[in-house]
């Protein structure tokens, strides 16, 4: 089976191919197209588990700012981004809020935290 | 009057990687002056990842790139004025600017303009209809969302493939809102293919490319956008027309270098980057005015905008042990397959950076650099893409110092 | 609520005149408006010029008091604060048919009293100003620019101030005649009145009819704008203007607004809506190439902007002639003032035709004056027109004048606080734009919309869904990303 992506790890965008075939060794992926190891490590992963990364926010009370923004420490599976939105969207923080600061830790146990991106003063 | 060394017009990622970096090499006598209440610019509003690969190595959110920079800052005691806004340079490098301390006014040796750019707006591309609330430009929508915490609206349509636009299109899905498309009205897209697929293709909304709106409804806050595929003219074609109906319009149709100061102080423009003419040591054509960032050229990356701030520093290091630059005599032509190229001048004795777009998508072209006939180097490009901005370094010893360089894109 | 001497229906520019004129006798005077702001129809969609009067009919009420009104505009205009340059106007042509007409209306000027006009040629066009084009030209002394909503805005300011009271969002759906005076009905309230004047501009005829008069048909002429640059504005320092056509209409013109932008527009055609404002596509396209005979800078880069406006006409349906303004009391609807048509020049017409609707007034009934009357109205001090040291002494004495909000156009953060509290109470974001010219720069708000909308907020201490862009219905948000709960 031949599938193709647009490999999102740098600014390139390299034009990635997969390839699923029978091997002496069972299911192998054939990955073309990539230009850094790292381009391959995604098509695999995209082929089998496809991941991402999101950025958000947080609301703060008696902060400079009334939003912390947030991101995840790792990627989580693609369909549990909305999942993790909402645990995202009932969260609030106090101000001051550091950058780096944990939000929320393993959230729903994906293993991968929330944490604030931006240090918010408080008034 | 207050006499600084360097004043540098803006905090944003320019500014700060340029402050830095004049501080590793012994400058002091620094002053920055942003007129938002924090330092990071634009940044702090570009909260999604994927800043920083190029620069450090790792990829982060804007405000965190911005952290990165702003911490130095502080660590280093580069001074700073915050809330204070520059509203004139003269040309002999007089800065005047306006605060609630009052009218500030410096004397500098050398000034940085990093100001960064602005977003071009419904007006500036005439498009047709009505004028209800809902319409808003990427930019000014992720400051409402990002920073004000405030919806600008539930069912959008975006016009224009720029990546704050895509970027955009993901952050209103995110929180819940429903984006139905994407119209671009050239033939290609114009931010990375990287935001196509994750901020477009993740959340299933579809690019129109070759499309653009030709209408708009809605006497008081927006009911619907009429959309139309254009010809290879960009002229709407009729009978294509199809209307979605809509609450919020968000344009993503392009970004200006904001280069009011610098036409105050009598900097020369290039109609074609809008940013200011500059030779190889970022030097405008007013002497002891440098220019870097997207004040000078649109970036695409953030990395590229610090590192171009970074080698606008080096030079200004040199003009105030020097007391001048000497001037740059040789021109950087380009084709008509070039969109634009910096620096517009060049000594032909000192290495450089060009930087580049191309007009179009190519394949498997050569960027060909050559000076009176002879060619200097060749610049192998399996693809190249307008929304990616093509950097080449250029060595001296390949240089002669009498004739101009011309760039050319041959395939 | 308590009865009204006078209800003025309509707060464009000739509503808020006869509201000021009225303003100068003890009478309680309304003045009720559909929209949420002054000037929201077509009184702030034209070209801001005060009119000479040389393409009128002599004897017409358009000619008399676009004369009039013309001649007294410095003395207004230093009452009121309102942005107002004399500039004078080219009329140029290019051939003999051109020459022909200029020197017909030249001499129609004449008649209506126009001072000064004369003919000049391609040399002393040239040095009037060197990006006009044209072959030759008329030249009117008298002809001024000023900003047609700032001026509403000073005479409602004016009118606010010296006791009229202003009831927006207020659309009057039906007026009652009563034993004596009228109830006129809105969809908020109800206002009874002993005078009934109207005022409603495109909407005049309905009223008309609700007052009892004919529902005189009007034909709406319709006109696209582009608006340009200050960069553009360095450029043109005088209107210019084409030859008028044999019925004295002009097509498409350049004109430097007082703010130093340059208008180039209307072009003219025939629309059936009274509020359709859209612009299109076909005539945004006819304007660029019909601008640049008119200005030479005419570029694409210098647009920062597009409107339209409507001349509603009053014309007659049986030979299709365009009809004089009408201003009327008829016996049989006692206390009722009826202004129909007004068009252009009504911005020029506004404060002479105020008064013969107050001098109708007063024939039936003994004036006081109003021994509080100020004819004066102080308009917001502009931090980008200051000097240095101008500027220096604002902040020291109110820190909020250094606070830069929108970059463009210089506007302080004290200009805005002032536009927000506002003698009339107006408070969409389309309002402090007109008041302050904050988000009319290049940039159209780019930097400084988010600004105002939250000094909206914060200074009315209302939530970012109430905020209004210019209509009740133009929500600028839907609510907040991240609610409290």
């Amino acid at each position: 089976m031949v599938r193709e992506y647009t490999c999102i790890m740098c600014p390139l965008g390299c034009g990635l191919r997969t390839e699923t075939r029978q091997g002496e060794r069972g299911e192998e992926i054939l990955v073309t197209g990539n230009t850094c190891p790292k381009g391959k490590e995604y098509a695999v992963q995209e082929l089998t588990d496809p991941q991402r990364n999101i950025a958000t926010s947080v609301l703060v009370s008696g902060g400079e700012l009334p939003l912390a923004s947030v991101r995840l420490t790792h990627a989580i599976p693609k369909d549990r981004i909305f999942d993790v939105m909402g645990e995202i969207r009932k969260r609030k923080l106090t101000a001051p809020v550091k950058a780096k600061e944990i939000v929320i830790e393993n959230v729903l146990g994906l293993g991968s935290d929330v944490i604030a991106t931006k240090d918010i003063g408080k008034i | 009057m207050r006499q600084t060394d360097v004043v540098i017009i803006g905090g944003g990622p320019a500014g700060l990687a340029a402050a830095v970096r004049l501080w590793e090499k012994g400058v002091r006598d620094i002053l920055i002056l942003e007129r938002e209440h924090f330092l990071g610019g634009i940044l702090r509003q570009c909260i999604h990842d994927g800043f920083g690969l190029t620069r450090f190595g790792e990829t982060l959110s804007g405000p965190e790139y911005a952290g990165r920079f702003i911490d130095q800052v502080l660590e280093m005691g580069i001074p700073y004025l915050t809330d204070i806004t520059v509203i004139d340079i003269s040309a002999d490098r007089k800065v005047t600017a306006s605060s609630r301390d009052g009218i500030l006014e410096i004397q500098a040796k050398a000034v940085a303009l990093t100001m960064g750019c602005r977003e071009r707006t419904r007006g500036a591309i005439g498009i047709p209809g009505q004028r209800p609330a809902g319409i808003y430009t990427a930019g000014v929508a992720q400051s409402y969302i990002n920073l004000q915490n405030k919806m600008v609206g539930r069912e959008a349509v975006i016009l224009g493939s720029g990546d704050i636009g895509m970027i955009m299109a993901r952050r209103m899905t995110l929180e819940g809102a429903h984006v139905q498309a994407v119209f671009e009205v050239q033939p290609y897209a114009s931010g990375l293919p990287r935001n196509i697929e994750q901020c477009l293709n993740d959340y299933g909304i579809p690019l129109y490319l070759s499309h653009t709106v030709t209408d708009i409804k809605g006497a008081e806050r927006l009911e619907a956008v009429v959309v139309s595929q254009v010809d290879e003219c960009m002229q709407p074609v009729l009978g294509t027309e199809r209307e979605y109906c809509c609450d919020t319009l968000i344009l993503s149709v392009g970004l200006i270098p904001e280069n009011e100061l610098s036409l105050a102080a009598g900097v020369e423009l290039d109609s074609r980057s809008k940013g200011a003419v500059v030779d190889e040591n970022h030097q405008t054509s007013v002497s002891g005015i440098f220019a870097a960032g997207n004040v000078l050229q649109v970036h695409d990356l953030v990395d590229f905008v610090s590192m171009e701030a970074e080698s606008l520093a080096d030079s200004v290091v040199r003009y105030l042990e020097e007391g001048r630059l000497a001037t740059c005599m040789l021109a950087v032509k380009t084709d008509a397959n070039v969109t634009h190229a910096i620096p517009q001048k060049i000594s032909g004795g000192e290495d450089f950076k060009l930087s580049l777009r191309v007009r179009r998508p190519v394949k498997n072209a050569f960027i060909r650099l050559s000076q009176n006939g002879n060619i200097i180097l060749e610049k192998k490009m399996p693809k190249a893409i307008p929304a990616e901005m093509i950097q080449i370094p250029v060595k001296a010893r390949k240089l002669n110092k009498e004739s101009d360089l011309e760039v050319s894109v041959v395939w | 609520m308590a009865g009204f001497d006078v209800v003025i229906i309509g707060a464009g520019v000739v509503g808020s005149a006869v509201a000021r004129e009225l303003s100068r006798y003890q009478v309680r005077v309304a003045v009720l408006e559909k929209e949420l702001d002054v000037a929201c129809g077509n009184s702030g969609r034209n070209t801001g010029m005060l009119h000479a009067g040389f393409t009128y009919k002599p004897g017409t009420l358009k000619a008399e008091c676009a004369v009039e009104g013309n001649q007294e505009f410095d003395q207004v205009a230093g009452e009121l604060q309102v942005p107002f340059r004399r500039t004078g106007k080219v009329v140029v042509g290019f051939n003999d048919h051109d020459r022909e007409n200029l020197l017909k209306y030249k001499a129609v000027g004449e008649q209506n009293g126009v001072r000064g006009m004369r003919m000049i040629d391609k040399e002393e066009l040239n040095r009037l100003d060197s990006s006009a084009g044209g072959e030759f030209a008329m030249y009117v002394p008298d002809s001024g620019i000023l900003d047609p909503m700032q001026y509403t805005i000073a005479l409602a300011e004016n009118a606010c101030q010296n006791g009229v009271e202003f009831y927006f969002n207020s659309r009057v759906v039906a007026v009652e005649r009563l034993e004596e005076g009228y109830l006129v009905k809105t969809e908020k309230g109800e206002f009874p009145a002993r005078w009934v004047i109207n005022c409603a501009g495109m909407y005049a005829p309905e009223i008309s009819e609700m007052l009892g008069y004919p529902n005189y048909p009007t034909k709406g002429f319709k006109g696209e704008y582009f608006v340009l640059d200050k960069k553009a504005g360095k450029h043109l320092g005088i209107p210019v203007y084409p030859a008028p056509n044999d019925k004295g209409g002009f097509s498409t013109h350049a004109t430097p607004t007082i703010d130093g932008n340059v208008l180039v527009g209307p072009d003219s055609y025939v629309t059936e809506g009274r509020e359709d404002y859209a612009a299109t596509k076909e005539h945004l396209d006819g304007l660029i190439a019909d601008g640049k005979k008119m200005f030479k800078h005419m570029k694409r880069e210098y647009f920062i902007r597009n409107f339209a406006g409507i001349r509603w006409k009053r014309y007659n349906p049986q030979t299709g002639e365009i009809l004089d303004f009408l201003l009327e009391a008829d016996e049989n609807r006692p206390n009722t003032v009826n202004l129909v048509g007004i068009e252009s020049p009504g911005i020029t017409c506004a404060l002479p035709l105020a008064r013969r609707v107050v001098k109708i007034v007063a024939e039936r009934e003994q004036l006081e004056p109003n021994p509080d009357f100020n004819p004066c109205r102080k308009g917001i001090r502009k931090y980008i027109e200051m000097g240095t040291e101008e500027k220096k002494a604002a902040i020291a004495e109110n820190p909020d004048y250094g606070e830069v909000v929108c970059r463009c156009e210089n506007v302080s953060r004290a200009e805005i606080l002032q536009a927000i509290h506002n003698p009339l109470g107006v408070h969409t974001v389309t309002g402090i734009k007109n008041r302050t010219r904050a988000t009319m720069g290049r940039c159209q708000g780019g930097y400084c919309e988010t600004r105002i909308t939250k000094m909206i907020e914060e200074e009315l201490g209302i939530p970012p869904e109430e905020v209004r862009y210019s209509k009740e219905n133009g929500y600028m948000f839907t609510g907040k990303v991240r609610e409290d709960v």
